[in-house]
C-alpha cells in the first residue's frame, strides 16, 4: 500500500505541491493524471525519496525513506540515465546487490526475453537507445519484487511491442497484489489499466475516480471536465476538424 | 559497502578495459609518466636555486595547498557542492536501500585515484626535491591515505549529509571556513608588520607554532611538521588534536542520522553538472557549474537570408550573455600583452631572445592558440542542430557563417594581444596589423583544423583523437609559417618574413575551410 498524507513541496517561494494526499491500495493500480506542470513528477519524486517535502509518505506502512521502506519499492524514472560503463547486466548485478535480491538465471532469461534484451546483455549504457534504457530501467524495477512499484511516464520512447509487454507486466504485478502508481498524461496509454485516478493540476489533487464507481465514463472525459479544459479541448476538435474538411477540399481540388 | 563496491569495481574495471582499447591511452600514460618524471627533475634546478631542498621545502609547499584545499573543501560541503554525482546515481543509487551515508561515501571514493596519483607524484617530489627520507615519505603516504582520508569523510558526512543543520547554520560553517582563512590572513599581516615583506618571513610565518595552533588546517601542518622535520612540544600537541579531531569526527559521523534529505541539492548538482558538461562538449564555455547561466535582453537588425541566419543567431546569443563575446581567451591576451610590454620595458629587451624580438608576439599568440584554446566554440554547437543542415543553403556558407563570430572574437584577442607588445617594442604599423592578422588567421586555422578532423574522423576517435589529428595538421600549417618567416627574413627583412608567414598561413586555413565544410552537408559527418 502506498499512502501520501499532507504533502506540500515549495520550491523557493513557488507551491509545486500542496497538502496533497492519496492512497493506493495493495493490488491496485492508481493513476496520477494531469497536465505538463501539474506537480505529478513533483509528487513520484517526494515518492522515491529525491526531494525533501512536508507531510507524510508510507510505503507497506512504514516511513518512505527507511530502508525496509526502500526494500519494497521500485521508482522507473521518467528519463533513464545509465551508467556509461555498466553493462545491461551489471546493471541488473548492481541492483539485485543494492536490494538484497536473489534473480535467478532462468527468471532474468525470461525477463531479458521480455523486453528484447537478450543480445544487449553484453552492451554498455552508453551504447543503448534511448527505448533501451527504458526497458534496462523497468527490468531493473521488476528484479527487485518489489511491493509497491512507481512509473514515472514509463511509456515514453518505448517501442508498440515493449507497451504491449509493460501493459501486460502491469497487470501481472496486480494480480500478484503489488501496488501500482503511474504518473502520465498519456490517457490512451492507460485507459485499459486504471482502478483509480487522481486528476492534479497546480500542484492540487482535483478529484479522485475509482474504476467501480465510474465504469461508464470514459476517463478522457473524467479528467477534461475535472481540468476546465474541456473547453479548450472542443475549441481544438472543432479546428481539427476544420481542418480536416478543408484538406479533404483541398485534395478535392488536386483531384479534378 | 557491498553493492556500493561492486558499482565502484566495475566501473573502475571497465573503464580501465575500455580505456586500454583506445590507443590515446598509451599516449597520455607516457605524458603523465613524462610529467611525474621530468617535471621534478626540471623543478629541482629552482628549489635548489632557492634554498628550499629539504623537508622544510616540501611543508611549505603541502602547507600553502592546505590553506586552499581545507578551507574550500568545507565550503563546498556546507553548500552541498563539490561532491559528484550523475544522473545515473539519481536513477539507481538514491532509491535504492542504500545507507545515505554509504552513497556519500560513494562520491568521495570517486576521487581515490586520482589522489593515489596526486599522492605518488608528492611522494616522487619529496623524495627527488626535497630530500625526504623514504620511510617519511611512506608514513606520510600512509597518512595521506588513511587518516587524512577518513577525516575528510566524516566531515563530509557531517556537513553535506546533516540534517539538523539549516541553512542558517550552513551559512555558519561558511563564514567558519572563511574566518580560518581570515585568522591565517591576520597572522601572516602580523608577520609582515613584524618582519617586513622578504622570502624568509613568509617561510618564518608558513612555517611558524602560532599557525599550527589553528584548528583543522593548522593542526594538519603539525601532523606534517611532525612527519618530515621531527617532534617539538608545539607539532605533538598539534598532532595529538588532529588525532582526538579524527577520532571525534569518525565516531559523530558513524552515530549522525541521515535519511537521505541531501538528495535533492545532490540531484540538482548532478543535473547542472550534466548540463554543463553537455554545453562544454558542445563549446558553450560559458555555463559555469551550480550557477543558472543569466541573459539580458538585446536585439539584432537581421540583414540577408539562407546561412546569414546563423552568423545574426550568435550574435543575438552574445549580445544576451553577460560578458558578450569576451570570455578566457580574451583574459589570456590581455595578460599575455600586458606581459610582453611589461617585459620588454622592464627589461629593455628579451635577453638571450633578442634576436626574436620581431617575433615575440607570433610565438607568445602561436604558443596560447595552439595549447589553449581548446574548445570547440559556438561553431560545433551548430553541427548539433538538424536545423543547420536544413537551411537552404550552401555548406561553404553556412561554414563562413557559422564562424564568423569566433573570427571576430579572434580579432579583438589579437588586438589585445598585439598592440601593447607593439607599442612598447616601437613595432612599424604595418608589421602590427600584420601580427594582429597573423593570430586571427592562426586561430581561424585551429577551428578549421578541429572541423577537418570531425570530418575526417566522425566520432571513430573520440574528443582526444580529434584533438590529437587537429594538433597534428595544424603543426604542419605551423612548420609551414616558420618555414615562410624564415624565408621572408633572409628575401627582405621582417615586413615580408610576416607576409610570407600569412600567406603561408592563410593557405592552408583556406584548404581546411573546404575540407571543414564537409560538416554541412549532412548530420552523418559529425
Amino acid at each position: 500500500m502506498l499512502e501520501v498524507m499532507n504533502l506540500t513541496k515549495k520550491y523557493g517561494r513557488t507551491v509545486a505541491v500542496d497538502n496533497v494526499g492519496f492512497t493506493v491500495p495493495d493490488g491496485k493500480i492508481g493513476i496520477l493524471l494531469g497536465p505538463n506542470g501539474a506537480g505529478k513528477s513533483t509528487v513520484i519524486k517526494s515518492i522515491a525519496g529525491l526531494l525533501k517535502y512536508k507531510g507524510s509518505i508510507r510505503i507497506q506502512g512504514l516511513n518512505s525513506r527507511m530502508l525496509e521502506a526502500k526494500k519494497c519499492f521500485a521508482y522507473v524514472p521518467e528519463l533513464p540515465y545509465m551508467y556509461d560503463a555498466l553493462t545491461v547486466r551489471e546493471h541488473i548485478e548492481f541492483i539485485t546487490r543494492a536490494y538484497g535480491v536473489e534473480c535467478p538465471e532462468e527468471e532474468l532469461r525470461l525477463l531479458f526475453d521480455r523486453f528484447e534484451l537478450t543480445d544487449k546483455q553484453d552492451k554498455l549504457g552508453n551504447e543503448l537507445s534511448k527505448g533501451m534504457m527504458q526497458k534496462v530501467s523497468i527490468c531493473c524495477a521488476l528484479v527487485i519484487k518489489p511491493r509497491v512499484i512507481l512509473l514515472d511516464e514509463p511509456m515514453v520512447g518505448l517501442d508498440p511491442a515493449a507497451i504491449k509487454e509493460l501493459k501486460a507486466v502491469i497487470l501481472d504485478l496486480r494480480e500478484k497484489g503489488c501496488t501500482i502508481l503511474i504518473s502520465t498524461h498519456m490517457l490512451e496509454m492507460v485507459r485499459e489499466l486504471w482502478d483509480v485516478t487522481f486528476v492534479m493540476d497546480k500542484g492540487h489533487i482535483l478529484g479522485t475516480y475509482a474504476k467501480e464507481n465510474v465504469a461508464n465514463e470514459d476517463l478522457e472525459e473524467l479528467f477534461f471536465s475535472v481540468t476546465g479544459q474541456s473547453a479548450v479541448k472542443d475549441k481544438m476538435t472543432a479546428h481539427s476538424e476544420e481542418e480536416k474538411q478543408y484538406g479533404t477540399e483541398e485534395s478535392g481540388k488536386d483531384g479534378r | 559497502m557491498g553493492a556500493i563496491g561492486y558499482l565502484y569495481r566495475r566501473i573502475f574495471c571497465n573503464r580501465v578495459k575500455m580505456a586500454f582499447r583506445r590507443p590515446i591511452t598509451y599516449f597520455y600514460i607516457l605524458l603523465i609518466l613524462f610529467y611525474f618524471t621530468a617535471l621534478p627533475m626540471t623543478l629541482r634546478m629552482t628549489v635548489e636555486e632557492m634554498g628550499a631542498d629539504s623537508p622544510e621545502g616540501m611543508i611549505t609547499v603541502l602547507t600553502v595547498a592546505a590553506f586552499w584545499v581545507i578551507p574550500a573543501n568545507l565550503i563546498a560541503y556546507a553548500k552541498r557542492k563539490g561532491l559528484l554525482y550523475r544522473n545515473c546515481d539519481v536513477h539507481f543509487l538514491f532509491p535504492a536501500p542504500v545507507n545515505p551515508k554509504m552513497v556519500l561515501l560513494y562520491a568521495h571514493l570517486k576521487t581515490l585515484t586520482g589522489q593515489i596519483l596526486l599522492n605518488s607524484f608528492v611522494i616522487i617530489c619529496g623524495a627527488l626535491m626535497f630530500r625526504v627520507e623514504a620511510w617519511r615519505l611512506a608514513v606520510y603516504f600512509f597518512f595521506s591515505m588513511i587518516l587524512e582520508n577518513l577525516l575528510e569523510a566524516s566531515i563530509m558526512i557531517l556537513i553535506y549529509g546533516s540534517e539538523r543543520m539549516g541553512e542558517r547554520q550552513r551559512g555558519i560553517v561558511v563564514k567558519a571556513a572563511y574566518g580560518l582563512v581570515g585568522i591565517l590572513v591576520l597572522m601572516g599581516i602580523y608577520a609582515y608588520v613584524q618582519e617586513g615583506l622578504s622570502m624568509r618571513t613568509v617561510t618564518n610565518y608558513l612555517h611558524s607554532d602560532m599557525i599550527q595552533m589553528v584548528p583543522l588546517i593548522g593542526w594538519y601542518i603539525a601532523v606534517l611538521h611532525l612527519l618530515f622535520t621531527g617532534a617539538t612540544a608545539v607539532n605533538v600537541a598539534g598532532t595529538c588534536c588532529y588525532m582526538i579531531l579524527t577520532a571525534g569526527a569518525v565516531t559523530a559521523a558513524w552515530r549522525m542520522k541521515c535519511t537521505g534529505t541531501f538528495y535533492e541539492d545532490a540531484m540538482k548538482f548532478a543535473e547542472d553538472y550534466e548540463e554543463v558538461v553537455r554545453s562544454r562538449r558542445q563549446g558553450d564555455s560559458q555555463k559555469r557549474l551550480g550557477k543558472r547561466q543569466k541573459f539580458g535582453k538585446a536585439r539584432v537588425n537581421w540583414k540577408g537570408k539562407g546561412a546569414r541566419a546563423l552568423f545574426y543567431r550568435q550574435l543575438l546569443e552574445y549580445k544576451k550573455s553577460r560578458y558578450f563575446i569576451f570570455d578566457m581567451g580574451t583574459v589570456m591576451a590581455i595578460l599575455a600583452g600586458g606581459g610582453i610590454a611589461w617585459l620588454y620595458t622592464r627589461e629593455g629587451g628579451f635577453g638571450s631572445l633578442d634576436a626574436f624580438t620581431p617575433f615575440m608576439i607570433p610565438a607568445v599568440s602561436s604558443y596560447l592558440i595552439f595549447i589553449f584554446t581548446a574548445v570547440n566554440g559556438k561553431w560545433a554547437k551548430e553541427l548539433r542542430s538538424p536545423y543547420t543542415y536544413m537551411i537552404p543553403d550552401t555548406a561553404f556558407r553556412k561554414l563562413l557563417n557559422a564562424t564568423a563570430m569566433q573570427h571576430v572574437q579572434s580579432l579583438v584577442n589579437g588586438c589585445l594581444i598585439a598592440i601593447p607588445g607593439a607599442i612598447a617594442m616601437g613595432m612599424e604599423p604595418a608589421v602590427t596589423v600584420l601580427c594582429i592578422l597573423f593570430y586571427v588567421i592562426f586561430s581561424a586555422n585551429k577551428l578549421y583544423a578541429l572541423a577537418v578532423a570531425e570530418a575526417v574522423c566522425g566520432n571513430t576517435l573520440g574528443t582526444m583523437g580529434k584533438q590529437l589529428l587537429q594538433m597534428l595538421i595544424q603543426g604542419a600549417a605551423i612548420c609551414m609559417a616558420v618555414l615562410g618567416g624564415i624565408l621572408g627574413m633572409v628575401a627582405g627583412g621582417v615586413l615580408t618574413a610576416y607576409l610570407l608567414m600569412d600567406l603561408f598561413l592563410v593557405l592552408f586555413t583556406l584548404i581546411f575551410m573546404v575540407i571543414a565544410a564537409l560538416n554541412f552537408y549532412n548530420m552523418e559527418a559529425v
